[in-house]
């Protein structure tokens, strides 16, 4: 690409704070939003983290003004655009589904909203420049969208979306109709350009590694309501709910018998250290929930846990083990570390983290 | 370990009947198409044939300039031309945002919306018109006792046609990105319509098109029971007195709707054509 600054210095603006307050959608009786609310500060990326059916997407179509919700306000800046129709919000959009115009071609459809803004031609021909440039496709500019691969038409999708010059920009899972390698790459280009531009932004998505890489603060959601709103590593390593733990990377729920207000013994592990506002006395029985990272192995010759699947994840080696009661715990262990392990049938596990999460014993 | 893949059963002798007639190859395909141009060009050329034959065997075009010479026959082409025009505009008018607004936001109506577009296939149109004249007899003037009487019943009527190839076409985009991503950068129903959705639709606009104008053309029964002069009408007079000049008019009708149908179709397909033309270069994927 070239001359990106140049090009971005000419795009940059400042962000705006955009305020979700009690957003409730309901779909005949049911609830897609319970009462959400969130604040994004200027130029931050919100991730939308959730399962199928969460409301992510409704949360963003409400935000867009393409769903109206049923209770709440949604300001942007200082503007409360609650009652304002999509058109007029100053957004820019882009969907999972390929949302070119099938019969304009690429650069045609970045200055469809400039179009619609009355700009002449020849503003409108500029900025299509600029923004095809700053997504790397300005070579492409007269492609029609079913000449342009997948990734290729996400990008001009993009630059549409941000050729208008919007204060918010909404990304609903636009990279999951793509290949994993094409992803990747989107996912850093997305992200490069929300920052040289600044702009506030709402990215959906059910990709817990996307949310992990992209976001400034991920918003895990479930069954309508907001679980936690954190940064990407408190959310993974002080995950509010079960729910989120849950969700958010991989987890193994053991049996403990609480020891004291700092230490768990877990079936199968030994001491793990734990903090919880819960105030549990000793001898509670509990669920822990820990990581597979936090978990370490050593070969053992009897007594111990069994290793039934091995899988090398390039970085890692991830073992899956039944301990003497046939509860299945995963742990993950370095490379390097795994040699000791590599062909061991049995082997004793320890703790070498704390514990994410205990709860009452279910 | 290795896994064998299970064995595939060999197809049966008779199963590979049709692929057999599939090997016959060119010459095969060249007497299909000789026995079904046959089939369509032997009776128009019978006809003319026998529209060109005067009553002592020799050829003329006497039934042909009789016709034009006739004011009857300017005047109900005149007509059927004027109300099949005034037919596609109004279905037009009716069908585009009518369907939009059914795909984009009450999905759940499109069933009753087939069904109700159906009606006229299931209720005869002997039966509308007689339903038409009883129940719009009160109308201003300007409707009732003129085509555009006939202009309204013949939407209805070419329903079916028109608004299941429009339907098709509709479905074949993702018709609700489209506009959410049109509103999103600020356009409203107007610019959106006639900016993205319409020329993303003119297959499906062109072919109920064609289809209304062909009905509107070539409807004789309600025209006939509200006694309006359209060229079916004239056509069915004109045959009870001159048998070839009848004949000669099936052929001009047949030549009138042929010319546009064939300008629209090499119109449209010129068009498509150069849309998809290029294709994509792999090497640039995901560049």
């Amino acid at each position: 690409m070239t001359d990106t600054a140049a090009t971005s210095s000419t795009l940059a603006r400042s962000g705006v704070s955009v305020e979700i307050r009690g957003l409730s959608r309901y779909f005949k009786d049911v609830a897609a939003l319970k009462s959400l609310s969130l604040k994004a500060e200027p130029g931050e990326l919100i991730v939308l983290l959730g399962p199928s059916g969460c409301g992510k997407t409704t949360a963003l179509r409400s935000l867009a003004g393409l769903e109206r919700p049923d209770e709440g306000q949604i300001f942007i800046g200082s503007n409360d655009v609650t009652d304002l129709p999509a058109a007029k919000r100053s957004i820019g959009m882009v969907f999972q589904s390929y949302s070119l115009f099938p019969n304009m071609t690429a650069k045609v459809n970045v200055e469809f909203g400039l179009r619609v803004m009355g700009l002449k031609p020849k503003e409108r021909t500029q900025r299509a420049a600029e923004l095809l440039e700053l997504v790397g496709l300005a070579s492409l500019a007269s492609r029609y969208p079913h000449e342009l691969s997948g990734g290729q038409q996400q990008r001009v999708a993009l630059a549409r979306a941000l050729a208008v010059r919007p204060q918010l920009l909404l990304l609903d899972e636009p990279l999951s109709a793509l290949d994993a390698k094409v992803r990747s790459q989107l996912r850093e280009e997305i992200r490069r350009i929300q920052l040289e531009l600044g702009i506030t932004t709402f990215f959906v998505t059910h990709d817990q590694e996307e949310a992990l890489a992209l976001a400034d603060r991920i918003a895990v959601m479930h069954q309508g309501q907001l679980e936690q709103l954190d940064t990407p590593l408190a959310v993974y390593s002080r995950p509010a709910t079960e729910f989120v733990a849950e969700f958010v990377g991989n987890v193994n729920r053991l049996k403990g018998t609480v020891i004291d207000a700092e230490t768990v013994e877990v079936e199968s592990v030994g001491k793990v250290a734990y903090s919880s506002s819960s105030g549990y006395r000793a001898g509670t029985r509990v669920d822990v929930l820990i990581r597979p990272e936090s978990l370490g192995v050593v070969p053992a010759t009897t007594d111990g846990c069994t290793v039934f699947a091995r899988s090398f994840l390039g970085a890692s080696l991830k073992l899956a083990l039944r301990d003497k009661n046939g509860v299945a715990i995963t742990v993950e262990v370095s490379v390097a570390e795994a040699a000791s392990v590599a062909t061991a049938e049995v082997v004793t596990l320890f703790s070498r983290g704390a514990a994410l999460l205990v709860r009452p014993a279910s | 370990m290795v896994t064998l893949a299970p064995s595939i059963p060999s197809k049966r002798s008779g199963d590979t009947s049709s692929n057999n007639i599939l090997r016959l190859g060119k010459p095969f395909r060249f007497v299909v198409l000789i026995l079904v141009g046959a089939f369509f060009i032997v009776p128009i050329a019978s006809s003319a044939k026998f529209s060109l034959q005067g009553n002592n065997g020799a050829y003329t075009i006497s039934a042909y300039t009789q016709l034009f010479h006739t004011s009857d026959f300017w005047a109900s082409l005149f007509l059927s031309l004027k109300v099949a025009i005034g037919t596609v505009f109004l279905t037009l008018l009716l069908l585009i945002p009518t369907v939009i607004w059914v795909h984009v936001k009450q999905p759940r109506l499109k069933r009753i919306f087939e069904s109700v577009s159906l009606l006229p296939l299931v209720i005869p149109s002997v039966v509308v018109t007689l339903g038409v004249i009883t129940s719009f007899h009160n109308l201003p003037n300007i409707i009732y006792g003129t085509p555009v009487i006939l202009a309204l019943e013949y939407v209805v009527l070419a329903l079916p046609y028109s608004y299941r190839t429009f339907d098709s076409a509709v479905q074949s985009i993702d018709i609700k990105t489209l506009v959410d991503a049109g509103q999103s950068l600020g356009a409203g129903w107007i610019k959106l319509l006639l900016w993205a959705l319409v020329p993303n639709l003119r297959a499906g606009i062109l072919g109920a098109s064609i289809l209304t104008f062909a009905f509107s053309v070539g409807e004789f029964a309600v025209a006939s029971l509200l006694s309006f002069n359209t060229f079916p009408v004239f056509l069915v007079l004109i045959g009870r007195t001159a048998a070839s000049q009848a004949v000669a008019l099936s052929l001009i009708a047949l030549v009138f709707t042929w010319i546009p149908l064939a300008f629209v179709m090499i119109a449209f397909s010129g068009r498509s054509t150069r849309n998809r033309g290029a294709t994509l270069n792999t090497a640039e994927v995901d560049a």
